[in-house]
């Protein structure tokens, strides 16, 4: 590692970290090697390997849902490699990228990901609390996602279920083809990834709560710690009760029992040997997890773009402790509102009434969230730079997919929206697109610290538009498609007369997609390439104040060493008067 | 990207924007944010009182955890045990649901059993923290491995319990009571069967820690293990009683 690179800058003083087990020419053995990048116990290591883990199921993701497009639109075409789309492959591949992107994207890479690499330096420390635990936490999911991906290749192919597996059709072997071994590995898949997913919030848990430095007081933890540490705890509780509803549903499978399977059901004009179960307590099973796991899913990305906001309008936060509370309230009520999923299930008037006031209170701690973005940007020295411009993409299209979310919660109006692509656009735009563009931003934002070279700016921008533009020209017509009736899930209509009419927005979306998911190679270009040939970054590229920063690029193996910083400041000191600097690192000690 | 001075130098106190407040170092606090006052010497006795609360953290989050688990399978139990469902035969409402049979006095020797073994941890734990506190004084303990006759006699407990929920099982099977005979037998066995599964999980934790116990390897680890299994064998005895009223009362 070169001398530069080990010093610090922005700080008071210079300071060099020399790391002597951090690997630089030094020629490593197998075993050291396989101890390193392999079954390595390093935060940053693990965070690497969830984030490319996610990169490549969102891959195949992103893959399965050209396929489907590709299927809407021209129903009989036959592709290279896959043939000719039956109605089962469409079913398969819609439940495959639901299953990957939910889990194996949207709640690994902000949170297990990022998370594993900068919780720990941003408070200070140099390692999570339970390093060993945390190996396992990631090989637990690495199996997951082997096994979820393996049941493409077994004869039936991968569940047609749905990401939602809703009972009883999961629960019966005979109801498809998919369904018999695929739903089954299925269910494996997801009951390992919720443990390694309670095994990492553990460790999350208690790094906030341990391991933050001295003078890192709660209220100095950069706004991406709190989400973190919200999400962890949400995840906690919620993959618990989805792991004990997949033990229930896999018993029903293999033991014969009847948990979830209700008496006198006829499938395929067979009646069906158990019995005596209900469904719908799969589905208040289910989305008593599913509803935390958006939040678990978009609450880090909540955090990256209220930090990024601030960087790069050199301002502070506008209204840190309104942002900590909103982040505390999104968590608290994202645990009452699952019943919103099961407005048309048959419910209880009162319920829904009940489930619909409270979604429609999350509105208030998303509206400070946002209220606080704007306030942060509001009269900022702005620099446009690729993460500022994806984080900007993400207030967009968090305002958008937002505002559709009061609408759903009516249940007068879930009644005629419910599973329309009305529900496709609003969730994929605030939950998938919003989630990405989270990722897209940290990514480029933590790049020069991770790698030590910084990303291309110009391919990130050209990146950024196609992505943004085309993000809006998929899901917003969906909207329109909701409206006009049309339901999701449904591999071909162009035999039904009113949604066959329909056909020429769908092919506009297909169109969009295939730019899109296009597109995404100039991002996958500009990650590879920077990755060598980028331009060498320094300690601190951005200005920023957080404590990752006062490391080099990328960081010790050691992290801080034995120099634990002292943290003096909040996270979001910019726009400093009197400084020669505008922002104060948050273990700059001369103030007085 | 503007290059980004070196150093700072304020020639008056900043404005300070977001974030918490204050300027100094904050020592003692909650949880972390302080040094736990050991002042970067990782090896004297505070260190290790900050590990081992850490740990203790861990176990205590994995047991809300654990806690949920149960907590989702008492809700889909309690939901179970009440529901009605339509009969197209006889046209009437008919509620499905047979009471358990449960043989009450061998489930109180299972209790028994296993709240006599978080006893012997409880031994075993306080013996650990003891020789902990000598060690800490510079001093050995007047007689070692005090814990040694408590962990072995806990493990034994502890499988001995493990055994008797197995028989315990076939008999119920003998006795006609399958997992697949009613949805009061699956909730039956499958709460029964998730408790075992997580006491052997602590019983595989007691047997490395009484394997490294005998080996004299790294006290400390020892002390930190047996410390935070007995905060969960505790917490399974209570899961254990927790189930056995939930099976008692709601049936």
């Amino acid at each position: 590692m070169a001398q530069l690179d080990g010093t610090t800058e922005g700080n008071h003083g210079t300071i060099i970290y020399v790391s002597e087990d951090f690997p630089s020419t030094a020629q490593t053995k197998p075993l050291q090697a396989l101890r390193r990048y392999i079954f390595s116990t390093d935060h940053k290591m693990i965070g690497l390997q969830y984030f490319f883990l996610s990169l490549a199921a969102v891959l195949v993701g992103s893959f399965l849902s050209l396929l489907m497009r590709i299927h809407l639109t021209w129903p009989d075409a036959a592709l290279p490699i896959v043939g000719h789309i039956k109605p089962e492959n469409y079913l398969a591949y819609l439940t495959m990228h639901g299953t990957l992107m939910v889990f194996f994207v949207l709640s690994t890479a902000p949170l297990s990901g990022f998370g594993n690499y900068f919780l720990p330096l941003q408070l200070g420390s140099s390692e999570m609390a339970f390093p060993r635990l945390n190996l396992l936490g990631f090989w637990i999911t690495f199996l997951a996602l082997l096994i979820l991906l393996s049941a493409f290749f077994i004869p039936g192919g991968a569940s047609l279920a749905g990401w939602t597996q809703y009972a009883p059709l999961s629960a019966i072997a005979s109801s498809g083809p998919g369904q018999g071994q695929g739903t089954t590995l299925w269910l494996v898949s997801i009951g390992l990834f919720c443990i390694a997913s309670v095994l990492g919030a553990i460790n999350f848990i208690t790094t906030t709560l341990k391991k933050r430095t001295v003078g890192m007081r709660l209220l100095r933890m950069p706004l991406p710690c709190w989400t973190w540490f919200v999400a962890a705890i949400l995840s906690l509780l919620a993959f618990s009760v989805l792991l004990a509803a997949t033990i229930m549903l896999l018993l029903d499978r293999t033991a014969g029992t009847g948990f979830f399977v209700p008496s006198g059901l006829l499938v395929n004009g067979k009646p069906v040997p158990q019995g005596g179960g209900s469904a719908l307590l799969w589905q208040h099973l289910f989305w008593f997890f599913g509803h935390p796991e958006v939040y678990i899913a978009v609450l880090p990305g909540l955090g990256i773009t209220s930090h990024l906001l601030s960087v790069f309008s050199r301002k502070p936060v506008f209204g840190y402790k309104a942002m900590v509370g909103a982040i505390l309230a999104i968590g608290v009520l994202g645990f009452a509102v699952w019943g919103h999923h099961m407005f048309v299930s048959g419910m209880d008037p009162y319920a829904s009434f009940a489930f619909s006031g409270l979604t429609t209170a999350i509105a208030v701690p998303s509206a400070i969230k946002t209220f606080n973005w704007i306030g942060t940007i509001w009269g900022g020295k702005l620099r446009f730079t690729t993460p500022m411009l994806f984080s900007l993409g993400f207030v967009s299209l968090f305002i958008t997919g937002g505002l559709s979310g009061p609408l759903l919660a009516q249940p007068a109006l879930d009644m005629y929206l419910h599973d329309t692509y009305f529900v496709v656009g609003h969730f994929h735009l605030i939950m998938a697109m919003a989630g990405l563009f989270a990722v897209f931003a940290g990514t480029h934002f933590w790049f020069p610290k991770m790698f030590g070279r910084m990303m291309n700016e110009r391919l990130g921008a050209a990146h950024f538009w196609i992505t943004f533009i085309g993000a809006y020209a998929i899901f917003l017509p969906m909207h329109f498609l909701g409206i006009a009736g049309h339901p999701r899930r449904y591999s071909d209509l162009t035999s039904v007369h009113y949604v066959a009419a329909l056909a020429p927005v769908h092919r506009f979306i297909t169109w969009a997609a295939i730019i899109t998911i296009g597109a995404q190679f100039i991002f996958l270009l500009n990650l590879f390439w920077s990755m060598f040939r980028g331009a060498k970054a320094g300690v601190n590229p951005w200005g920023c104040s957080t404590l990752e920063w006062t490391l080099c690029s990328p960081p010790p193996g050691n992290g801080f060493g034995d120099r634990a910083p002292v943290v003096y400041h909040g996270p979001y000191e910019y726009g400093v008067s009197g400084a020669t600097t505008d922002f104060l690192m948050q273990d700059a000690s001369a103030t007085s | 990207m503007s290059p980004i001075t070196d150093h700072i130098e304020v020639e008056r106190k900043p404005k300070l924007g977001g974030g918490g407040p204050g300027k100094t170092p904050h020592r003692y606090g909650f949880g972390g944010g302080d040094d736990g006052g050991d002042h970067h010497r990782p090896d004297d006795f505070l260190s290790r009182r900050d590990r081992l609360r850490r740990y203790r953290i861990g176990v205590l989050i994995g047991m809300v955890s654990v806690a949920v688990l149960f907590i989702g399978l008492t809700s889909a139990y309690v939901a179970r045990a009440g529901q009605r469902h339509w009969d197209l035969d006889t046209q009437t409402s008919v509620r499905d649901w047979q009471p358990l049979v449960l043989p009450y006095r061998q489930l109180i020797i299972n209790s028994c059993i296993l709240l006599l073994s978080s006893i012997t941890l409880e031994m075993a734990r306080r013996s650990l923290v003891k020789r902990m506190e000598f060690s800490t004084l510079g001093i050995l303990p007047p007689r070692l491995q005090t814990e040694l006759p408590w962990l072995t006699l806990t493990v034994g407990l502890g499988l001995a319990f493990l055994a008797s929920q197995i028989l315990l099982w076939n008999t119920l099977r003998q006795s006609g009571m399958y997992l697949v005979s009613n949805p009061s037998s699956s909730f039956f066995y499958l709460l029964t069967g998730l408790h075992a599964v997580h006491l052997a999980g602590g019983v595989v934790v007691l047997l490395c820690a009484l394997l490294g116990s005998w080996l004299r390897l790294r006290h400390q680890s020892q002390q930190i293990t047996v410390d935070v299994t007995a905060w969960y064998w505790h917490f399974m005895g209570m899961l254990w009683l927790y189930i056995f009223a939930l099976l008692y009362f709601v049936k």
